[in-house]
């Protein structure tokens, strides 16, 4: 016969204002296998869980039922409270008579009776429980981190610092992202790469930290703790071993006039070539579609076309036959910090669900740029040595008009979020502006400032102040090439006004989107994503830098659109909470997990279909001398996540959950 | 049938099957036939009267039939669904097996009583059956037969019931099951009934309450039948099977129904059709989700 303790508490009158617990406690003492049974107002306080633990001594107690609130939120509580007096954890549980019953129930005599019968279900359940302890997983103290902008830089320092090892997996050329491309940054107007070439040096210099530049992720197995990534370390048609920088090959390129993908298009760059001075790694990268030897080759022209670069490299470094190779690393932990990219206006999209601004002429006007073309303008390192020169003609503008929410906030275009740091970037171009052409005049149309944040809305003023930027609140209704201006026609809303504007030259803040392809590295990844492809975090107040799969972790932009600052906060969150997963040589969790019955499981494999985290694996049964017998399912403990799916398909019964099982809830059920 | 019997002769001579499965007939009728011996293929008979599911032996449980060896086994278009179901559950491979796929003209709803098939003698799972072979069998045999043309609408004792009232629809259902002696026939013939344990013989906790009570038999019944929603081959061979005459093959059939109305599935003889339990589409529906 069982032992059991019931606890009703009345959570101060959250409950006790609607169920009459003394009554409900006094029933459950009458129940067959109750020994003890009382009601105390708050069995969560530190007297509330004394009363437990005294009545699991005195009474001798071999099972706990503590009728209170929802499991989620005192589970481990009372579970603690229980093994502090000796009872296995497991023999404690929860019966939730606040949130199934006194909060959504107005009858006190029916409510009395319904956690009656809530906490019977328990005691009946309870009587079945298993004592049970927790699991042990082996834990690979390494992290991978994806994306090498400011986040994944960051994550990667703080983790190395922490003293474990960081696979830093870039898809570019060098590390940087977008932080590489600013010229100076918000709220302070420091120079961008001033405080990140630090940065990155640090990273190519430190000794746990591997970084794979011009690599990407191709598979991802295992869980938390035990991952195996595969990655794909992409042909740079240079052996990155004899390479040391010097940049001859850069300079002898005859293929000078090749767009520059880090100038945003304003500058050129060379077939082989490093994006920027700074790069790391320093080492140059090889664009095959535009390369004369290439394009050769792909013609079947017999005679090798140029191949300059190899002759003039003193360390015989190219190697025009580099295939992509595949490296597999072991890793415990996985950031995900792939940041984003700029929306573009034009016609053709690449979702349904976006569409260009015709109105603006889907890009086709030269002197209509985006944010990021403003920032290398005004870089120092640009195309322009940092003078504020127009794209069409190299004319300095006197006029030029910012328009904000360029798709953001627009759910025509697709998107309805806020994308955060334009208001902010705005105000920071406008004072740029303001610096680098004193008579010119900036105009700026908006629908909101949004500026929370220490010293933003100070910066905010200082742009209208200081740098006398004009700031009319309203939209843009047609941009039109008048002569060689443009004509900005729209409304000030304020003042109902419609205004018509020439200017020389139109900014778009426009909106800030995930990367390509992150949909599928998401896949690969098992994390959910919104609508737009922002990585889901697991709650967006309590756990806003895990996801739902264990094991991985989002920083930075691709999760939300971010400026550097929370960007960075994200990056040392995750890593203080990759570094706290590896500070034990083994992950403890629960046991409350999906165990396979190996006589009777047929091997029908229903549980491993619908098992949404893949936590079935096959088994092979074999006699002794090692011929196989059957093929079973078998859970794996890391993986599973006691969801119970498996445990309702298998037609054997021959899948359970330890905590769950089909005796437990028979008996519960029975109890109603 | 000379072509049949030479085939499964061949087999087994050049040692590529031990035993093949097959049909005999002796005076009580036509029976499932293992035959392992070379001159034993003169027994072997296809005809309207092979109504029996042969692949329900190929189940890894019957330990006696897996114990034969490698084998070839006679299937109509039919009795390939089952195969496929089996593969698709991992219960067989492929490549471990031969199939004799028989060109079929329909069988009797009663084989025992010998006479010819016609609309009111074909077995309700023929109807329009276009009695080709299947598209899995690795040899077929047979002139191609045309198969009677249906003697009605299959589906007219489910359109009845589907009219009942429920109260009407238990009452008439209490009535038949509560014949059941729980012989468990149905489970026994029935190809995808293949667990090691049947989830009726668990005692702990005893989900279905054994003794042959009307309470007992429904969850039993229905059990059964919601065991088999997306997996059951439409054979017939429970119903055939019931010494009660429960017409249990009403129920699958409407079970089949709603996996087609519902989820667009369709028992098929390919096992690269996923199986409905574990795989889903994105226009599933889903208004039972609060
Ligand atoms: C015009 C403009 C001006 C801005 N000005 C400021 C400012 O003044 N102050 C400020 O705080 N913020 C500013 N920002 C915002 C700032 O750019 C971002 O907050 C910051 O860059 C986000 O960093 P991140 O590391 O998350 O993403 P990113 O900088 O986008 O870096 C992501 C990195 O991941 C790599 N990557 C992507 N996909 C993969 C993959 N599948 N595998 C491997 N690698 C991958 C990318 O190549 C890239 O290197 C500005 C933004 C814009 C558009
Ligand atoms: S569903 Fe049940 S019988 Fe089938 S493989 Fe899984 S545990 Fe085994
Ligand atoms: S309990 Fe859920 S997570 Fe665990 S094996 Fe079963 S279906 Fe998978």
């Amino acid at each position: 016969m069982s032992r059991i303790g019931v606890f009703i508490c009345h959570c101060g009158e959250n409950i006790g204002r609607t169920v009459d617990c003394a009554q409900v406690a006094q029933a459950m003492g009458e129940l067959p296998g109750v020994v003890h049974s009382v009601d105390y107002k708050y069995m969560c306080s530190d007297p509330g869980q004394a009363l437990i633990k005294q009545a699991i001594k005195e009474h001798n107690l071999d099972g706990v039922v503590v009728g209170a609130c929802s499991p989620h939120m005192h589970e481990k509580t009372f579970r603690k409270a229980a093994a502090a007096a000796g009872l296995n954890p497991y023999l404690c549980e929860m019966a939730n008579i606040r949130e199934h019953c006194s909060w959504i129930h107005e009858d006190r005599a029916e409510a009395t009776e319904k956690a009656k019968g809530l906490v019977r279900f328990i005691v009946e359940k309870i009587k079945y429980n298993r004592p049970l302890s927790n699991i042990f997983i082996p834990v690979n103290r390494r992290a991978l981190v994806i994306g090498g902008g400011i986040a994944g830089i960051q994550a990667a320092l703080d983790i190395a610092d922490g003293g474990r090892e960081v696979i830093l997996v870039e898809k570019e050329s060098s590390i940087g992202g977008h932080m590489s491309q600013l010229s100076e940054t918000f709220p302070t107007l420091d120079c961008s790469q001033c405080i990140l070439t630090p940065r990155m040096v640090e990273v190519a210099q430190h000794p746990r930290i591997k970084l794979l530049a011009y690599s990407e992720v191709e598979s991802v197995d295992g869980y938390i703790g035990n991952f195996e990534v595969k990655i794909r370390q992409k042909a740079r048609s240079i052996d990155v071993s004899k390479c040391n920088g010097c940049g001859e090959c850069t300079k002898n390129c005859p293929n000078k006039k090749i767009p520059s993908e880090f100038e945003q298009g304003l500058g050129f760059r060379t077939a082989i070539y490093v994006p920027f001075p700074q790069a790391v790694p320093n080492i140059p990268v090889l664009d095959r579609d535009n390369c004369a030897l290439f394009k050769g080759r792909a013609k079947g022209v017999k005679k090798q076309v140029c191949g300059k670069c190899a002759t003039v490299c003193g360390r015989r470094a190219i190697d025009f036959d580099q295939q992509d190779s595949f490296i597999t690393e072991k890793v415990g932990a996985i950031i995900v910090a792939t940041g984003y990219q700029l929306y573009w206006i034009g016609k053709e999209q690449e979702s349904e669900i976006l569409h260009g601004y015709g109105e603006y002429g889907y890009g086709t006007i030269p002197d209509v740029i985006d944010g990021l073309q403003f920032e290398r303008l005004a870089s120092a390192s640009g195309p322009t040595g940092g003078k504020i020169l127009r794209p069409s003609d190299g004319k300095e503008p006197k006029k030029i008009v910012f328009l904000q929410c360029i798709g953001s906030r627009d759910r025509a275009k697709g998107m309805e979020y806020c994308s955060k740091i334009c208001c902010m970037y705005v105000a920071k171009h406008t004072m740029l502006y303001h610096h680098k052409v004193h008579d010119g005049k900036a105009i700026v149309f908006y629908m909101d400032i949004r500026a929370g944040g220490k010293g933003y809305d100070e910066f905010v003023r200082r742009a209208i102040e200081e740098s006398h930027a004009l700031y009319l609140r309203g939209r843009v209704s047609s941009l039109t090439r008048n002569g060689d201006t443009i004509r900005v026609q729209g409304v000030d809303t304020l003042s109902g006004e419609p205004v018509s504007i020439d200017a020389d030259m139109v900014v778009l803040a426009t909106a800030m989107r995930p990367q390509p392809g992150i949909t599928s590295l998401a896949q690969k990844l098992s994390v959910s994503y919104d609508l737009h492809g922002f990585l889901n975090e697991a709650h967006p107040k309590l756990r806003p830098v895990e996801t739902n799969t264990a094991g991985i972790f989002v920083a930075g932009a691709c999760q939300a659109p971010r400026d550097i600052p929370d960007s960075v906060a994200m990056a040392s969150a995750t890593a203080s909470k990759v570094l706290g997963l590896f500070s034990n040589e083994q992950l403890e969790r629960e046991p409350l997990i999906a165990r396979v019955d190996r006589q009777t499981c047929t091997g029908c494999f229903h549980c491993e279909r619908v098992c949404p985290y893949g936590a079935v694996e096959r088994f092979e049964v074999k006699d002794r001398k090692g011929n196989l017998i059957k093929v079973i399912a078998e859970v794996n403990q890391g993986v599973c996540q006691g969801c119970g799916t498996c445990q309702a398909t298998c037609p054997s019964k021959s899948i359970e959950l330890d905590g769950f099982t089909d005796e437990q809830i028979f008996a519960a059920v029975n109890a109603l | 049938m000379e072509e049949l019997r030479e085939l499964a002769k061949k087999l087994l001579q050049e040692k590529q099957v031990n035993a093949v499965v097959g049909y005999e007939c002796d005076r009580r009728g036509v029976r499932p036939a293992f035959v392992d011996d070379p001159a034993g293929c003169d027994r072997l008979v296809f005809d309207h009267r092979c109504v029996q599911n042969l692949p329900a032996y190929l189940s890894p449980r019957r330990t006696n039939v897996a114990g034969l060896g490698r084998l070839a086994v006679v299937v109509k278009q039919c009795d390939a669904r089952a195969v496929a179901g089996l593969i698709r559950e991992s219960q067989l491979k492929r490549e471990n097996l031969v199939l004799i796929g028989v060109r079929c003209g329909g069988v009797a709803a009663n084989p025992n009583e010998s006479r010819e098939l016609g609309a009111e003698t074909l077995a309700l799972r023929c109807y329009g059956c276009s009695g080709t072979e299947t598209a899995m069998a690795d040899y077929v045999v047979g002139e191609p037969k045309t198969v009677p043309a249906a003697g009605g609408d299959r589906d007219a004792r489910l359109a009845e019931i589907e009219k009942m009232s429920p109260e009407e629809r238990l009452a008439l259902w209490k009535e038949w099951l509560s014949r059941c002696t729980r012989c468990h026939a149905c489970r026994q013939v029935c190809p995808m009934c293949f667990c090691e344990r049947c989830v009726a013989e668990k005692t702990q906790p005893n989900w279905i309450e054994s003794s042959p009570h009307i309470q007992g038999n429904f969850s039993w019944n229905v059990t059964r039948a919601l065991h088999l929603a997306g997996r059951c081959v439409d054979c017939g061979e429970c119903e055939r099977a019931c010494p009660a005459q429960i017409p249990l093959g009403l129920l699958n059939r409407k079970l089949a129904k709603i996996m087609s109305a519902r989820y667009g599935f369709a028992v098929t003889d390919d096992p690269s059709t996923p199986a409905p339990i574990g795989s889903y589409r994105l226009d599933d529906g889903q208004e039972f989700i609060l």
